[in-house]
């Protein structure tokens, strides 16, 4: 059946985007507001992560047990969480109670009582979450990863920092939301058994006259030459991280980065699962995955391996990355696309996935990208392109962390 | 929906739920085989064979495997738990034929001996991995002090040291025993084909031998008991309390499920609001778990090293009040609605439906439709949930913690 999606921009500046699944029973959405960890004040890194706690805990007339009991009165499958570049509040429940739920949504995301009493709580979780880091050393390792390769505000943890979540008060938090929290730039993305002109009346009527920007985010800083780091902790398994550069969703060569990526790593047959782990057996896990943000994309690979191996994987990892440069074959590409393509298939029967992707892309391009259109990307990329592109554009520039007993050796020429 | 079953000569059964609406389609072959069913020596076994099964047969490599679920877009993996292992994989339903062609073709190993000492390594880092994981650490310790001999109590994984002594011949002996077509279901959900299914698993299939692949069923014999496992290394507490509850079988797990999701099914539950509400605690939670003739309540927690006792205390006293007062009808209200919207949510689509469905037949013999489930939950009643804590189930908790603790107690 073909797709229905629909999009619409409220005066305030929210873009409002439904896709409808009239099969289905359930809906799901996502909203968006463009507060994340690189606009958190200075001086108060994990701001976004107390505001976002803190606005669940009482909103409108109800207080935080009344907002509770009436999001769980619905059968809301509460989501969300904060990013770099925003934080989502988002759900899922059967379609009848959308508004309802939307109603609630609102009044937390416009109307939260931030009560003064609650804030050391909402505190103690933000500082938990940070202490919990050494005792989860994947997580670790890549909010390293993060400070390592975005030196400035886009390098944040979007967990925060232990003295820096000290310094928020009542009065900075009440300032924080003012700011943040606004309708400009921000999405609602709407995606199940829903009439995309209902749920445009709903979003008028909640959001409508909701008014103002968020501050803009800092342009990125990216530290463009190669270097390594290590964090020596007392783990089982050596971790190791690399980043490199890659392209925004709106670059015209996308795509073939993405294609490109997918050959490294799509299924078991891809190139990295097959010389890390099933040739050499040297990891349970290897990966590598886009990391897009509204002007930079990067690549992010993973391996674990036990210390006295570290450095065999490691530069089997490199050498892999390295090596796309050579160009893919044929047989290769027809996999990349097809897993793509599958992908995208079968995310679109989720009502979550979708109102999730739809968001993203509202936040990301401006509009939602439809099969159609991906499909038509993915089928414009030919072999030759992708090897010529891949022979222009070599992986660079490689931002490599290791976390484990002891460092490893990494040629300099990376 | 509709619904399909059929059984073949030599005991391996089909069934199906077929949804007209869905885009894709799922195939689980579900072989009733686990931890459970190992004796120390080949501790492992079961989760090691799984990933064997990714290594090819007389007529694939390892990497004709991985090829053919690539060259299909599928998406695909198997797990391995204390009682099953499920092989599974969702595509186009265009590719139907090719996906079942693939999953029987592994099902019937090589288990040859170079892939399966590589193998053997990726075993070993994951359970290297997992000593990493205090989140897990915590609950095989659970598990293992819970059922103190019991072998729902055995680990998955198996030790570094069973894993390096495993050998291949014993690898073949088990799977000769437990692999048998009267030990497993073929489950289909989505937009398939059932009879080209049916005819395609019945040529590949029909020829498999049945074997005796029962399973002792025995009561873990609940114990009250504290212990702590000490570990420098670690930054923070991880807790978790475990009583018995009701079978996978039993008719009660319905209210077992509401009772699990009213004290702790995260935000909004009782152990939410008494421990991370409060922030003394960043996680809490509670899962029913119904397993084949047996079944326990899940508590999982964690806190500062210094909160310990403290939160201990509050755990001990958040089950012995549901115990001791009961629920109110707004609580449990609220939790079968959020239950049955999880299952309604869940079966958008066919790989999310599968393992349900899966698990349905495999425990109880009858795939459930969905709005019967939902129907179920929904008709729990407060007196129900109050039947089941009129057991006293949390009067036999066992509790464990690891972590930075002081002293072993």
């Amino acid at each position: 059946m073909p797709q229905s999606i629909q999009t619409f921009r409220l005066d305030n500046g929210l873009s409002v985007v439904v896709e409808s699944m009239p099969h289905l029973r359930s809906a799901a959405w996502t909203l968006l507001v463009a507060a994340g960890s690189a606009t958190d004040p200075d001086g108060q890194s994990g701001a976004a992560q107390v505001l976002n706690g803190m606005v669940y805990r009482g909103a409108g007339e109800r207080d935080a047990r009344q907002l509770s009991n009436a999001l769980d009165d619905l059968g809301v499958q509460r989501g969300g969480g904060v990013g770099v570049e925003y934080t989502t509040l988002s759900g899922a429940l059967l379609a009848d109670d959308l508004e309802n739920a939307l109603a609630l949504y609102a009044d937390i995301v416009r109307r939260p009582q931030l009560p003064e009493a609650e804030l050391d709580a909402e505190r103690a979780l933000a500082l938990q979450a940070v202490q919990s880091l050494n005792d989860n050393p994947t997580q670790r390792l890549f909010v390293e990863l993060g400070k390592a390769y975005f030196p400035g505000p886009f390098g944040r943890s979007t967990l925060g920092e232990v003295e820096e979540l000290q310094r928020i008060d009542h009065g900075s938090l009440q300032r924080d939301h003012a700011a943040r929290y606004r309708p400009e730039g921000g999405v609602l993305a709407v995606a199940g058994g829903v009439e995309p002109e209902r749920v445009r009346e709903i979003a008028e009527r909640l959001f409508g006259d909701w008014q103002d920007a968020p501050p803009m985010p800092p342009q990125p800083q990216v530290r463009t030459e190669p270097f390594y780091q290590h964090l020596p902790q007392d783990t089982n398994q050596t971790q190791i991280a690399v980043a490199y550069p890659s392209l925004a969703l709106a670059e015209p060569d996308y795509y073939h980065e993405r294609l490109a990526l997918n050959v490294l790593s799509g299924g078991m047959a891809s190139r990295l699962f097959t010389e890390v782990r099933t040739k050499r057996g040297l990891v349970y896990s290897v990966f590598a995955a886009p990391r897009v943000y509204r002007s930079l994309g990067l690549v992010l690979g993973y391996a674990g391996t036990q210390p006295d191996r570290a450095q065999e994987c490691i530069e089997v990892l490199l050498d892999t990355l390295q090596r796309i440069s050579e160009g893919v074959t044929q047989e290769e590409l027809d996999r990349a696309r097809t897993g793509l393509l599958a992908a995208l298939v079968m995310q679109g029967e989720s009502t979550g996935a979708r109102a999730g992707a739809m968001a993203s892309d509202l936040f990301l391009i401006g509009r939602p990208r439809s099969l159609d259109e991906i499909r038509g990307a993915i089928d414009g990329v030919t072999r030759e392109s992708l090897n010529a592109y891949l022979a222009q554009h070599p992986p660079h520039d490689f931002a490599v962390l290791t976390l484990g007993p002891s460092p490893v050796e990494v040629a300099s020429a990376v | 929906m509709r619904y399909d079953q059929h059984v073949l000569p030599n005991g391996l059964t089909i069934v199906g739920e077929y949804n007209e609406d869905a885009q894709s389609m799922a195939v689980g072959f579900f072989t009733r085989t686990g931890s459970r069913d190992e004796t120390p020596e080949i501790s492992g076994v079961s989760h090691f064979l799984e990933h064997m099964m990714f290594k090819g047969s007389e007529r694939r490599s390892a990497e004709e495997v991985d090829l053919e679920f690539d060259a299909m877009g599928a998406r695909y993996n198997a797990f391995t738990s204390e009682e099953n292992t499920v092989y599974y994989g969702a595509v186009l339903p265009e590719f139907q034929e090719r996906l079942i062609d693939l999953l029987t073709d592994m099902l019937r190993p090589s288990l040859r001996q170079d892939d399966f000492d590589t193998e053997k390594k990726v075993i070993l880092e994951e359970i290297a991995m997992y000593k990493d994981r205090p989140q897990f650490t915590v609950y095989v310790f659970a598990r293992e002090t819970y059922h103190h001999g019991h072998p729902l109590g055995n680990s998955v994984l198996g030790s570094t040291e069973s894993i390096t002594a495993l050998e291949r011949d014993q690898m073949l002996a088990y799977f000769r025993r437990r692999y048998a077509p009267n030990n497993m279901v073929v489950v289909l959900t989505g937009k398939y084909d059932w009879d080209a299914a049916v005819k395609q698993i019945e040529q590949t299939c029909g020829g498999w031998e049945q074997g005796d692949a029962s399973r002792t069923i025995t009561q873990p014999d609940a114990l009250e008991l504290e212990r702590m496992q000490p570990d420098s290394k670690r930054d923070r507490v991880y807790l978790a309390a475990v009583a018995p509850a009701p079978s996978a079988q039993d008719a009660t797990r319905y209210a077992a499920e509401v009772l699990a999701e009213a004290l702790g099914g995260g935000e909004g539950s009782r152990l939410y609001w008494a421990l991370v509400h409060p922030g003394l605690a960043d996680s809490a939670n509670m899962d029913y778990s119904g397993e084949d003739g047996a079944g326990a309540f899940y508590v999982y927690a964690s806190c500062d090293p210094e909160r310990t006792t403290e939160v201990i205390d509050l755990i001990r006293a958040t089950l012995a009040t549901a115990q001791n007062d009961g629920l109110s009808d707004d609580q449990i209200a609220r939790a079968r609605r959020k239950l049955a919207s999880a299952l309604v949510l869940r079966a958008e689509t066919p790989m999310g439906r599968l393992v349900t469905v899966g698990f349905d037949y495999v425990y109880r013999k009858r795939i459930e439709p969905l709005n019967e489930s939902v129907d179920r939950l929904l008709a729990v009643t407060n007196e129900d949930v109050a039947a089941l804590l009129h057991e006293r189930a949390f009067e036999k908790l066992t509790l464990v913690g690891y972590g930075p603790l002081a002293e072993a107690s």
